[in-house]
């Protein structure tokens, strides 16, 4: 909790789906207010990487740290009650989620999806919470949408609302799993748009993507994953004009030629 | 000599009218009774905790495996040979409700399964408990899937009140039989039973229909439900 600790840290995760070796011990090293980027092949662990920061599964191995506190050891480093549900949540509350499939609550309106968790989650007094969503749709560009149920809103709009609703609950970093991935083309900008915004005012962000533009523009660190591993990882720059293994060059190479 | 006595239908239809009220009663009651039950047994079937799992199954299995009619003449007849004697009416509700919440609680618990996996992450990913996010986010769109189901199951329920008057119930069929003992104006008086039935069940499932089309529609502004 020194000024200077990182806001996350990964030692040493493990994790396997049945037989399949999905992590294969990642370290990584988030600092405050940066905006990293994971990018590889589908089926490299990206989004398992993600999804273990934040609970969403469960290591079998290693060590997780939000902003210096344990968030997950293993068992051998004397266990984080992996199965008491309250300390869980409440790691989670910490950390900002955004999906692919936007995931927004269908049975409520933009603002209600917006003001849900800091009302139950954080008991955030109702009008406190209805004017921070307000302020948080603004934001985002949806002013004039906050009584819209998601299926009448576009997939970039929703997407929108689902980035109000992790900021609503004002965490200390934001985790972006290939958000813009089933979005049309012409929605993708304004999604990048608002994560662009975000970035300039200092979040700290892992966001897995497949938008490289974005990772080359606003991305501090570019991490490669490939087979459960970090095959490479350095500033936008290296990884995109001078990647050092054949993988990444691979990788990088199959992308341009679609 | 006529089949349809009118006479006959005009001196009996206030006993046969209580006897529907009693249907009618009988019916409510026991919706309100297995909405609630049928959910904690969804929600116990669902659970964790292996015993509270193994016994909702086993409840539910047994009471779909076994009639209606059984059970009701159980649980008036052989109870009170270990001392529990029910009156015709609590007898009736209560196993009513235990054999509808076990369909029922079928139905709940495959409209909580059919909440995309997303939805639990996105509660989840916000910091909610399970409980919390079962009751503010799984819950509120599973009931949603489910209104036409359970309608359906209450319409049968209401048909299937009939059976208590093997337990002496006093609902419609049974004021009917014991009238029909007396006068044999068989024709008169069960068509009479039939036109009740029909005349409570059938708008009843039309509202269900019409709640099927409602909830079908969709989550918007103008076309709230």
């Amino acid at each position: 909790m020194t000024a200077a600790a990182p806001m996350i840290e990964l030692e040493g995760i493990h994790k396997h789906f049945g037989s399949v070796h999905v992590l294969r011990g990642v370290d990584l090293t988030v600092a405050r207010g940066e905006v990293l980027c994971i990018i590889g092949p589908s089926g490299s662990g990206k989004s398992t990487l993600l999804r273990c920061v934040n609970h969403l599964e469960t290591p079998e191995r290693g060590r997780i740290r939000i902003d210096g506190q344990v968030a997950y050891r293993d068992e051998s480093a004397g266990g984080f009650r992996a199965h008491h549900g309250r300390a869980i949540a409440a790691v989670r509350a910490q950390v900002g989620m955004v999906f692919q499939l936007f995931n927004l609550f269908p049975h409520m309106t933009a603002l209600q999806n917006v003001v849900e968790a800091p009302i139950s989650v954080l008991r955030l007094d109702k009008r406190v919470a209805r004017e921070r969503a307000s302020a948080l749709l603004q934001q985002v560009g949806l002013a004039d949408r906050v009584d819209y149920y998601p299926e009448e809103l576009s997939g970039g709009q929703q997407q929108r609302v689902a980035i109000a609703r992790a900021l609503a609950m004002e965490p200390k970093a934001m985790l972006f799993d290939e958000v813009t991935s089933a979005l049309d083309p012409e929605l993708v900008g304004e999604v990048l748009g608002v994560m662009r915004d975000l970035a300039a005012r200092g979040m700290t962000m892992i966001v897995v993507t497949h938008e490289m533009n974005f990772a080359r523009q606003v991305g501090h660190r570019v991490v490669f994953m490939d087979a459960g591993m970090i095959a490479e990882q350095g500033t936008p720059e290296q990884i995109f004009t001078a990647p050092a293994q054949p993988r990444t060059r691979a990788f990088l190479r199959d992308l341009k030629d679609h | 000599m006529e089949l349809f006595n009118v006479e006959v239908a005009v001196a009996n239809l206030g006993p046969l009218l209580a006897g529907l009220l009693l249907t009618v009663e009988l019916t409510v009651v026991v919706i309100l009774i297995s909405l609630v039950f049928a959910l904690f047994v969804a929600l116990a079937r669902m659970s964790s905790f292996a015993p509270l799992r193994i016994a909702a199954g086993t409840y539910v299995e047994v009471t779909r495996a076994t009639p209606l009619i059984l059970q009701l003449i159980y649980i008036y007849y052989v109870l009170p040979e270990i001392g529990i004697r029910l009156d015709a009416f609590t007898a009736s509700v209560i196993a009513l409700s235990l054999n509808y919440s076990a369909y029922m609680s079928e139905v709940y618990r495959s409209g909580i399964q059919a909440i995309a996996k997303g939805q639990h992450d996105a509660a989840f990913a916000l910091g909610m408990t399970k409980p919390l996010a079962m009751r503010r986010i799984i819950l509120p769109q599973a009931i949603r899937i489910v209104i036409p189901s359970l309608g359906n199951y209450f319409i049968s329920l209401f048909k299937d009140t009939a059976l208590c008057s093997v337990v002496s119930m006093q609902e419609v069929l049974f004021t009917a039989q014991v009238i029909a003992a007396r006068n044999f104006q068989y024709f008169t008086l069960y068509t009479m039973v039939g036109i009740f039935y029909f005349a409570v069940g059938f708008p009843a499932a039309r509202f269900v229909a019409y709640l099927e089309r409602l909830t079908s529609r969709g989550y918007s502004r103008r076309k709230r439900i």
